[in-house]
């Protein structure tokens, strides 16, 4: 048995923010903008509820609709597209994670919006949270806000997934670090 | 992209050096090499596999351990710069160098002179309307499909005749698991952790690696139509192969209409609302490819004929994806249609000369196929 030295295979990248970035704070008067894609209509769903009780707290709500075609011209007309929609948000809900590809660009359109400053909040179903979370890290920000909802969601009928948007609006809230007792008042 | 790594150069270099690219096995008189090393069992192929997987390294195959006299070898037979950065690879994005490429290569078992093949795959991946990054997360069983144009083919052994998608015994199996060996160590694609891949499939151990029988085929080569004439490869994001098989036809609308109605199944990716477009490619054997321009000479009229009789009824969809592809705007005078336009349709000649298959390689979507020159 002889033992040498061999040459490590792996790359590492050092640089990671471990911060979640600034905290939503009180919705009133802010713009709240919610990433959807073509592809979940539970996601649909989740966010109609969730923008109506934004409005209700005061905040301005505008939709991005998602596109998977990232490359050529439709990728270029995608990217101008989002960045405009980052550019008149104050605060950004990115989803859904809930496949391998779609949690990909929804954690990197997420990172996208955390890296000007916007308050940032991606969103994954349970089973594709480890994958946003891991994505999250290597793309240099390990401290991004998930907020996770449950598996399987796309396949449940729409009284059931708005049974899942009320449960969850508590929940999404805190991960936005948004002024709750803004929006308890408001909604009361 | 090719930059120079920071982090290659050591602080010995102060003085003006000569050019070490040959500095062989024997070492340098600056230490190019960055990596960290670790202390293994190198003389037990066994014991250092073993390790291999528990450092995450390997890919469950025996591997070759990358000593630095093997790593040097390699490079010495390279005109290339170990700390020379080639491309960042999705979803890590750090720096892919020379020297993490030979790494991977030795431990693959890829021949030294593969390195400008190897090289040249990983820049065309790299770019990215190839889409990469969603190519590793998925959770479709997709690869980078490599096809080799060029004399290449020949001096590396790269298959393109009988059993050239698995089965031929050449080098192009190690050259095709050291790309992978690269995605997995450089670009950070770890099943379950990175990629959600839900059943994978075998090409992501070796890759999907072969040859254009350029001699028999009927078409000019495939990188040549893409503008790159002479040793190229062309990378493709295929969910895998698919066999089409057809002991019928004889003359080549025939055997056009059995092989696009075969790739058109509702659940290919191509028909899928998650992707907006996508290409198709299908590799005929020498047999057919010669009846088949025989009777349709040109090859605008065989994609065109592929893309229509690819393309399903709408009406054969379940109501629920017809009306999720007609709000898409994807339904056209009734039918929906495989690969976006019928330039997006690849044809391309290989396989052996008992005929009777082609082979269709489906599309994950918005990979857009990338030609490079090696």
């Amino acid at each position: 048995m002889a033992i040498g030295k061999v040459l490590d295979p792996m790359a590492a990248r050092a640089d990671d923010i471990t911060s979640p970035g600034p905290d939503a704070g009180s919705l009133a008067g802010r713009i709240v903008g919610f990433r959807l894609d073509e592809i979940w209509r539970a996601w649909d769903w989740v966010a109609e509820y969730w923008a109506g009780e934004f409005r209700n707290a005061g905040a301005t709500v505008k939709f991005w609709r998602s596109s998977q075609g990232r490359t050529g011209p439709e990728g270029e007309r995608v990217a101008r597209s989002l960045d405009e929609f980052l550019t008149g948000i104050d605060v950004a809900v990115v989803g859904l994670g809930n496949c391998g590809s779609c949690t990909g660009w929804t954690i990197r359109d997420a990172l996208a919006a955390a890296e000007r400053g916007l308050p940032t909040v991606a969103v994954c179903t349970e089973v594709f949270e480890e994958l946003g979370r891991n994505l999250a890290q290597r793309g240099g920000r390990s401290g991004l806000r998930i907020h996770i909802l449950p598996y399987p969601l796309n396949e449940k009928l729409k009284v059931e997934v708005d049974q899942v948007a009320i449960e969850h609006l508590p929940g999404i809230l805190q991960t936005m670090g948004a002024d709750l007792a803004g929006l308890k008042q408001a909604a009361g | 992209m090719s930059t120079r790594a920071e982090e290659g150069v050591s602080a010995t270099q102060t003085a003006p050096v000569p050019d070490l690219r040959d500095c062989g096995p024997d070492g340098c008189a600056i230490d190019w090499l960055s990596s960290k090393r670790h202390s293994a069992e190198i003389d037990d192929m066994n014991a250092f596999t073993r390790f291999s997987l528990e450092q995450g390294w390997g890919d469950g195959l025996p591997v070759i351990p990358p000593t630095e006299a093997r790593v040097r070898e390699f490079l010495a037979a390279n005109s290339r710069h170990p700390d020379e950065v080639i491309c960042a690879l999705p979803p890590l994005n750090a720096h892919c160098t020379v020297e993490k490429i030979v790494i991977n290569a030795v431990m693959a078992g890829a021949p030294a002179e593969s390195l400008p093949l190897i090289i040249a795959s990983l820049e065309a991946m790299a770019n990215p309307d190839f889409e990469l990054f969603g190519l590793n997360a998925t959770t479709a069983p997709v690869v980078p499909l490599t096809l080799v144009n060029g004399p290449i083919r020949n001096k590396l052994d790269i298959p393109y005749r009988h059993g050239c998608l698995g089965g031929a015994p050449t080098p192009a199996l190690a050259i095709g698991r050291a790309i992978r060996l690269i995605i997995k160590n450089v670009g950070g694609q770890e099943i379950n952790v990175t990629s959600q891949s839900t059943f994978g499939t075998p090409g992501r151990v070796a890759g999907i690696l072969f040859g254009e029988w350029e001699e028999r085929s009927p078409w000019a080569p495939f990188a040549e139509r893409r503008g790159v004439k002479g040793d190229a490869v062309s990378v493709y994001g295929t969910m895998g192969t698919m066999n089409i098989l057809d002991t019928t036809s004889q003359s080549g609308p025939d055997f056009l209409e059995m092989i696009g109605k075969s790739l058109g199944y509702p659940a290919a990716n191509g028909f899928s609302p998650a992707m907006p477009y996508a290409e198709i490619m299908v590799a005929v054997n020498p047999v057919w490819a010669e009846i088949i321009h025989r009777d349709v000479p040109g090859l605008e009229d065989v994609q065109e004929m592929i893309w229509n009789f690819s393309s399903l009824d709408a009406d054969y969809l379940t109501s629920k994806h017809r009306d999720q592809l007609e709000n898409l705007g994807r339904v056209i005078d009734g039918r929906v249609y495989l690969a976006t336009q019928p330039k997006d349709v690849f044809v391309v000649c290989c396989g052996g000369t008992g005929g009777l298959h082609a082979t269709g390689f489906h599309t994950f979507g918005s990979c857009l196929t990338q030609t490079r020159a090696i």
